[in-house]
């Protein structure tokens, strides 16, 4: 967070504050009644047309393209009628190109197969904004290239700082670079680490240890089970 | 191994990065005014592995930079290559001081994503279940909030009362943390019979222990002095870097989410919200302790109104066998149940071992579930492709949100209110790395 403000600055005296302008009431529900499903999509569709929607399980998501997620964002948060001032969530979801296939596992009696096929692969950036003080939420989703350089998106810091852990997450564990963030280290695994662990190309286990007489596992791709079951 | 490889990426030379054996360079790195000061990840205030970079100006914090990831063991990761039953035994190993509230996030998802309700007894009773927990959470809070300030009789006092929860935990679950109790569909076994009367046992028990705790700490000045304006963050601020729960309430929002937009049956409970306008250590102090009282009160209400009946929804591809409880005897199974598999019926075998073996499917889809977890916000985004196992589930961990507000909480503040602020926050590790 601190890396905000310049190394140069006078000790601040006070907390660096968010844009005044936007400050929220601070009861819930005291600006309006929430929004419903078709009132947020209305209103959403008239500022950017080609925003798609979808509602499962009740909650309703707008799909838009990378380059509309700031705009977006910041309209969210500064219409009166909508007021997210909460960024609740922001998670990726990695859909690789080619053949997903989940193989049949010996050693588990045999979990039923799954193929997924795709032209081009993408990580899916998660948005889920909140309002507080109208009480209702929805999701942004943005689907951007898995490919590593292409991999990139405009960061939203400057509007919600709480997005500063939430990107370096995305960025850990997918590779999405986003532009214009302060510090985009990462966060969760160590930092010579190499690969985006939660993308599906990514295998589990394939870690050398050093216990249990010190044989190195390979990942699931390349285990025989069989050979492990004996 | 066909890990992708990356070549790591250059660091921006104002950065100053302490990894053990550079130390000297950084050191020479800092102007005279200024020291830079690592603070754990063993240090024995900063619950767990937390490691915070301090810049101090003298005494005076002009930055903190916490540094996180020490405890990570890729739970998101692992949880994709299990069935959706096998899930509440992985996320209820992140926020170990609060594991119910991951397992109930969980389970709410998967059955969001199912389109099922579980039924009322199981219902209510990981709301009885779960409000224990809350209290458990908080105990948990003080006792290692005033250890962390030398109050070594707050410690005790506050983990002694939380054994006799895990107690109540443990004669349910088996398990006195890490339960795995609630299950997609219900919860894993019956209540006991003497599950009520240990409730009430309880809840006699919790008020006078609170009542030693608020006499031992409200009028003690070194406490008093320590918590009352340290710490200040308000509303907006919490809002801007998504700080939720008791942080959020003690600067005069009263948000919560089982009031706000209420869920697994809490729409049915007579509750405050305690907030206080004080936005400081001490407001969440104040915020916490009343906390207590409204979820003892939640629990007499749901002890009034738990029904009889089904703890696990009928759908037999959904069910988990749940009657296999562990007998008085030490016998494992339920005689009736083997029974019924091994001699009646082919079908129930053949549905059992596939139920085991494999786990049910979940129809494709994406749902997001947040719940009031006594750190704030606890969210799971749930993503389905129809199989048998999660093909993505990420968690909105309340304490690794909450913990980016720690820079502004601490700036120019003493470096010993950064640990009654750490303390504030109630950052735990396990949920912060996931």
């Amino acid at each position: 967070m601190s890396d905000q403000s310049p190394a140069a600055e006078p000790l601040a005296e006070t907390p660096a504050q968010p844009d005044p302008a936007h400050a929220p009431a601070t009861i819930a529900g005291t600006v309006g009644p929430p929004l419903s499903h078709e009132a947020l999509t209305l209103a959403v569709l008239e500022r950017f047309p080609n925003v798609r929607t979808h509602v499962h399980r009740g909650e309703l998501t707008f799909f838009v393209a990378p380059e509309q997620v700031v705009d977006l964002l910041t309209f969210c948060r500064d219409a009166d009628e909508f007021d997210c001032a909460l960024l609740s969530d922001l998670s990726g979801v990695h859909f690789p190109a080619g053949e997903h296939v989940i193989e049949r596992q010996v050693s588990t009696t045999g979990w039923p197969e799954h193929r997924v096929s795709r032209d081009v692969g993408v990580v899916e950036v998660l948005y889920v904004l909140r309002s507080i003080t109208r009480n209702h939420w929805f999701r942004v989703s943005v689907a951007v290239s898995d490919v590593e350089g292409e991999s990139r998106l405009p960061t939203v810091t400057h509007l919600f700082p709480t997005a500063n852990f939430h990107e370096r997450e995305v960025f850990d564990m997918f590779g999405v670079v986003f532009d214009g963030h302060p510090n985009l280290e990462r966060i969760l695994m160590p930092e010579d680490w190499l690969g985006h662990p939660h993308r599906k190309d990514y295998p589990l286990g394939g870690v050398d240890i050093t216990y249990k007489n010190d044989k190195f596992i390979p990942s699931p791709h390349e285990r025989d089970l069989r050979e492990i079951v004996e | 191994m066909s890990v992708p490889t990356q070549p790591p990426t250059p660091r921006p030379d104002d950065e100053l990065w302490v990894e053990g054996a550079d130390w000297e360079s950084v050191v020479d790195a800092v102007d005279d005014e200024r020291l830079t000061v690592n603070m754990g990840p063993q240090h024995p205030s900063t619950h767990g592995v937390l490691r915070l970079l301090l810049e101090l100006d003298g005494e005076i914090v002009e930055k903190l930079q916490p540094l996180i990831g020490y405890l990570h063991t890729g739970i998101e990761k692992n949880a994709e290559y299990r069935a959706w039953h096998q899930g509440p035994t992985f996320f209820t190993r992140m926020d170990y001081v609060a594991p119910l509230y991951n397992e109930h996030a969980f389970c709410l998802a998967v059955e969001k994503l199912l389109d099922i309700r579980v039924p009322e007894r199981a219902e209510v009773a990981r709301i009885i279940l779960l409000e224990f927990n809350r209290i458990a959470s908080h105990l948990i809070w003080l006792a290692t909030g005033g250890m962390e300030l030398g109050a070594t009789t707050v410690m005790t006092m506050g983990f002694g009362l939380r054994e006799h929860i895990l107690d109540l935990f443990e004669s349910q679950s088996g398990l006195r943390m890490n339960h795995a109790f609630f299950r997609p569909g219900g919860i894993a076994n019956d209540l006991t019979d003497d599950f009520e009367a240990r409730c009430e046992a309880l809840l006699e028990m919790i008020p006078p222990k609170m009542r030693d705790f608020e006499d031992l700490l409200r009028r003690n000045p070194i406490f008093n002095d320590r918590l009352r304006d340290v710490g200040y963050i308000d509303a907006d601020t919490c809002l801007a870097y998504g700080v939720t729960g008791p942080i959020l309430r003690a600067a005069g929002v009263p948000w919560d989410l089982r009031k706000t937009q209420p869920y697994g049956g809490y729409e049915r409970y007579d509750f405050e919200v305690p907030t206080s306008d004080l936005a400081d250590c001490w407001g969440r102090f104040e915020v916490r302790v009343a906390e207590i009282d409204q979820s003892m009160r939640i629990i007499r209400q749901a002890l009034d109104q738990l029904p009889a009946g089904r703890v696990m929804v009928e759908d037999k591809h959904i069910a988990w066998p749940s009657q296999q409880s562990l007998g008085a005897d030490g016998v494992g199974n339920d005689p009736e149940y083997i029974r019924h598999i091994m001699g009646e019926s082919m079908e129930a075998l053949i549905n059992h071992f596939k139920l085991v073996t494999q786990g049910f499917t979940v129809p494709p889809g994406q749902v997001y579930l947040p719940v009031e977890s006594p750190r704030g916000e606890l969210g799971y985004a749930v993503t389905s492709t129809g199989t048998n196992k999660p093909y993505r589930v990420h968690v909105r961990e309340p304490s690794f949100v909450n913990l980016q507000a720690a820079d502004v909480m601490s700036r120019g503040g003493s470096v010993s209110d950064v640990i009654v602020i750490v303390a504030s926050l109630d950052p735990i590790m396990g949920g912060v790395d996931r």
